[in-house]
């Protein structure tokens, strides 16, 4: 009777025990048990990256050795003479004869390719979701909502095949006909067979609208109802209500889905491997030309750069994967960063009215 | 008593067993290939103890070829099973070097390099295959094209069909002014690998640029496409009008049954030809005059006035020390049968994939090669 009574009266610790001495003394040994496993669990992801950039550093080291600045400098990424020839021997390092390694197209291509599709992607996934949110009866909301959350879920191969296939080259013979004829710089010239940057750009747009929108309708819907009735009650229209009460609401969730998008976006593999045309060496000149990305780089590269007898190639590839690592990586850092900075509002109502 | 006999009925066998193999034991075929005259080795075939599956992948113009002999293979021996696997030349090297696959195919012989870090790692060539250039440009057919040409293409220097150059090979056909689409494989590829060598071989341009390899550094060309594997060059080709391509012949008749056209290719020699059993056979024939022992030989536009100009031995990489004594010995038969033109090499299999079997004067050292893998 008297622990429990003890027990119950909360304010100030027993004499001679810290609060926290006497909250750990009240633990049962299952709750010892959880809390280390979840601490594992915790731990986990942070130990996972951790060694997965450690891994990555390791097996680039032999080439950031070896190539230095040079690999932020060059334009030329080539295997070299893998038939014959002396290898070339720099700092200690051997590559094979005529070799040279440089990110610059590939890093090019990767930040090209998901501002473009991020561009693209935004502005359709904020006003899909805002439709979606306010504008569409209840009892369609649940079905379109769903298509939604089932484009999120398609792999990325099969939008790659689509790409090629169909998207492409229908575009090639459309949309991109029609832009090349404004004669816009850089939007211009021949409109290719559909393999390249523009169409790579468009397909990850529509691979990463779901995950914004998605996001962006979730935030929508958790406007407060009052607010907006208020909005309405001071005569505000439904366009003007949306864009000084609902989207400056959900201001910082927006971004962070954008952020989300975008990681996705560097570092697409398969489906950019499949239409961006792999080009190597080479800026394009044009939107329409093909180019190429680290990640989509490395997938292509790979089994040639296996049969490298000095080991090289293997070593320039992880240092492509640890700059890809490191930007997407920087993305989101960057990201979390900036969504801190504008959450510091606090509630917007009131403003801009 | 009985234990006794038995066990000496056991070991008359085995001795029996390891005497009718000694010839054929690696340490004296390494140095009797060297000395290797007119008595060709015979390696120790036969169906194993045990059942054993034989991994092979690598290279996709090879591999119509290796399915083809899947069932034959394990009606004859019914303890060996082949699984082959497509992936591109690269990746069967790589593949067999790793140790992930028992067997790797590839068009492309092992370099220096590969050679040096893997000793006891070989290419064992099994028939010979060639390769054709595909277009796409309605209304044209009869095409007839040079290497130095095809350079000129893939380096972005020659853009139209109409352009003087073609035009210059091709009096009489009128061509269209139609923008070329060079296609080009992505995969680490052996057929990549004889195309850049045919290249080098006729242009001095590309040879000391992108050279020749499973993987080159491609100039960029703008409009290039890009596919994966022989069937997704086929595939990208005919969806393209203007496009041209360099797809292996056992994709050959898909290519023609889609209405690509199959290029004349100019020879060393001069004349324009395609690739059929007789012209392949012909480059064969001329290359393998001087054929290393380690059996890495090109064939590339060789001399002979009915040579195809792009031909190449169509190789199996493996080690020569294999884990266990059935597997060493399935894999000696399998390689066996491939050769043998009563089994693989048999004209039903080979005239479906348009290859031909090797060279006479190239089996007796295949077949010492063969025996060197023991476990």
């Amino acid at each position: 009777m008297t622990a429990t009574a003890e027990r119950a009266t909360v304010p100030g610790p027993p004499s001679g025990l810290s609060a926290r001495a006497r909250r750990r003394s009240e633990l049962t040994g299952r709750d010892v048990t959880v809390s280390a496993v979840l601490a594992v669990a915790a731990f986990v992801p942070a130990a996972a990256l951790v060694w997965l950039t450690y891994e990555m550093a390791k097996q680039a080291y032999p080439a950031i050795v070896f190539n230095g600045w040079r690999f932020f400098t060059t334009k030329t990424f080539t295997l070299g003479n893998l038939y014959g020839g002396t290898p070339i021997v720099h700092h200690g390092y051997q590559a094979a004869h005529g070799a040279q390694y440089g990110v610059l197209p590939f890093l090019f291509g990767t930040v090209v390719s998901s501002a473009i599709a991020v561009v693209v992607a935004v502005p359709l996934s904020v006003g899909g979701a805002l439709f979606l949110a306010d504008r569409v009866p209840a009892r369609l909301q649940g079905a379109l909502g769903t298509f939604l959350e089932v484009l999120a879920g398609i792999p990325s191969v099969v939008f790659g095949l689509w790409g090629v296939f169909t998207f492409g080259p229908l575009m090639s013979r459309t949309g991109f006909k029609w832009l090349a004829a404004l004669h816009i710089p850089w939007l211009s010239g021949s409109p290719g067979a559909g393999q390249g940057l523009l169409t790579a750009s468009l397909v990850l747009a529509v691979m990463i609208i779901p995950i914004i929108a998605s996001t962006t309708r979730e935030l929508f819907r958790s406007v407060p109802p009052l607010t907006k009735e208020g909005a309405v009650a001071l005569g505000l229209t439904p366009s003007e209500t949306a864009r000084h009460v609902t989207i400056p609401f959900v201001r910082t969730g927006i971004l962070a889905a954008t952020i989300l998008g975008l990681g996705r976006a560097l570092g697409e593999t398969i489906a950019v491997l499949i239409i961006s045309g792999n080009a190597l060496n080479i800026y394009p000149h044009s939107i329409f030309d093909p180019f190429s990305t680290m990640a989509a780089g490395i997938a292509a590269i790979l089994d040639g750069a296996l049969t490298d007898s000095t080991g090289m190639a293997l070593h320039a590839l992880g240092e492509v994967g640890l700059v890809l690592l490191l930007v997407t990586l920087l993305a989101n850092l960057g990201g979390r960063f900036l969504t801190r900075r504008f959450s510091v509002g606090g509630l917007p109502v009131g403003r801009g009215i | 008593m009985r234990r006794l006999v038995l066990l000496a009925a056991v070991g008359a066998v085995a001795l029996a067993a390891c005497g009718s193999s000694s010839p054929t034991s690696s340490s004296t075929s390494t140095t009797s290939a060297s000395s290797n005259t007119s008595n060709s080795v015979t390696p120790n075939i036969g169906n194993p103890t045990a059942a054993v599956t034989i991994n092979e992948s690598g290279s996709s113009l090879l591999y119509p070829f290796l399915q083809e002999l899947v069932t034959p293979l394990h009606t004859q021996y019914s303890n060996i099973t082949l699984a082959p696997a497509p992936g591109g030349s690269g990746k069967g090297i790589s593949d067999a070097i790793a140790g992930t696959v028992q067997l790797g195919g590839s068009d492309a012989y092992l370099s220096p390099g590969q050679l040096t870090q893997n000793p006891g790692l070989m290419n064992v060539p099994i028939v010979v295959s060639a390769q054709a250039v595909n277009y796409n440009v309605p209304g044209v057919s009869n095409l007839k094209l040079t290497g130095d040409i095809l350079a000129k293409i893939y380096s972005g220097k020659i853009v139209s069909w109409s352009d003087p150059a073609i035009a210059a090979v091709n009096s009489g056909t009128r061509l269209p002014s139609t923008k070329i689409v060079p296609v080009r494989r992505v995969d680490s590829s052996g057929d990549t690998f004889i195309f850049t060598s045919f290249l080098s071989a006729t242009n001095t341009t590309w040879q000391n640029g992108p050279g020749f390899g499973t993987t080159v550094t491609w100039p960029a060309v703008p409009g290039e496409l890009t596919a994966n594997g022989n069937p997704g060059m086929v595939q990208t080709c005919k969806a393209t009008p203007g496009c041209v391509a360099y797809v292996g012949v056992s994709a050959e008749s898909s290519a023609q049954s889609v209405g690509l056209g199959e290029a004349m290719l100019q020879n060393k020699a001069g004349g324009f030809v395609q690739p059929t059993a007789d012209t392949i056979t012909a480059a064969a024939t001329a290359g393998s005059a001087n054929v290393p022992d380690n059996l890495a030989q090109p064939l590339i536009y060789e001399d002979g006035a009915q040579s195809y100009p792009i031909v190449n031995f169509e190789y199996i990489v493996v080690k020569s020390t294999q884990s266990s004594a059935d597997l060493a010995k399935a894999i000696r038969t399998f390689l066996s049968f491939a050769i043998d033109p009563s089994g693989g090499s048999s004209q039903s299999y080979l005239s479906k994939e348009d290859f031909v079997a090797l060279p006479s004067t190239v089996v007796p050292k295949v077949k010492v090669a063969i025996a060197k893998i023991t476990p």
